[in-house]
């Protein structure tokens, strides 16, 4: 038997903008990946643009998407930054 | 050493009094300003965006990376968020090192990193629509 672990999920900018959501408390499962993560929030969210070009944040780190979530994680979905041009 | 996020006007002599000390002998200042045109349009204004919470982290990071490739080093960056009229600072980083050389190599890693790594993003109010933007690409608003 699993037990749901509460994570919390951030966005921000286009990607804010595009969910109408800056945060939201998410329930997943554990074992669950930050992927599986953006997975479920893009079947909530159609408006979403696949993984590639966006990059996760796990506790205010850059992770990879296969990185496991545990309870309590704050997980940020980030759209490439300004850069700007040199 | 100082890293901020902020809503107010940015003053880059703050931060270089924040880096100097009797044995730095240059301080070099990287003020990044609000420009009126991008991409052949002209721009009204700009909104910064962050994720303040991993912004300050991020950027200490980089401090850290500064000291490591130039130990003598001292550090001070603030980017401001919010809405920005054409003029405004929108970055400084302020690095002070014994000679120019170093100064200048290390403010230069300092801001080209914080670019590429620190999560802020900018809204372009142009000419022709108002865009996000996204390393090099413009992303319509809604």
């Amino acid at each position: 038997m699993s037990v749901a672990i509460a994570v919390r999920v951030r966005f921000f900018a286009r990607l804010r903008e595009l969910t109408g959501v800056d945060v939201e408390e998410v329930k997943s499962t554990p074992g669950a990946t930050v992927a599986s993560v953006y997975a479920a929030m893009r079947a909530d969210h159609p408006a979403l643009p696949r993984q590639d070009g966006v990059s996760a944040a796990l506790n205010h780190e850059f992770v990879d998407w296969n990185v496991t979530i545990s309870e309590g994680d704050e997980v940020a979905f980030i759209p490439p930054v300004s850069g700007g041009e040199i | 050493m100082r890293y901020d996020v902020v809503t107010t006007p940015i003053d880059a002599r703050e931060l270089e009094a924040v880096v100097t000390h009797a044995g730095a002998g240059a301080i070099c200042t990287f003020s990044g300003i609000v420009r009126d045109n991008s991409r052949g349009q002209s721009v009204t204004h700009l909104d910064y965006e962050a994720y303040a919470e991993m912004a300050v982290p991020q950027m200490k990071k980089i401090g850290q990376e500064i000291k490591d490739r130039w130990p003598e080093a001292r550090v001070a960056m603030a980017h401001r968020t919010g809405h920005l009229e054409i003029g405004e600072v929108s970055v400084v980083v302020a690095v002070s090192c014994p000679h120019r050389q170093e100064a200048f190599e290390a403010c230069k890693w300092g801001i080209d990193r914080l670019k590429e790594s620190v999560p802020i993003w900018k809204k372009e109010h142009a000419a022709d629509g108002t865009f996000w933007i996204e390393g090099d690409e413009k992303k319509p608003v809604g």
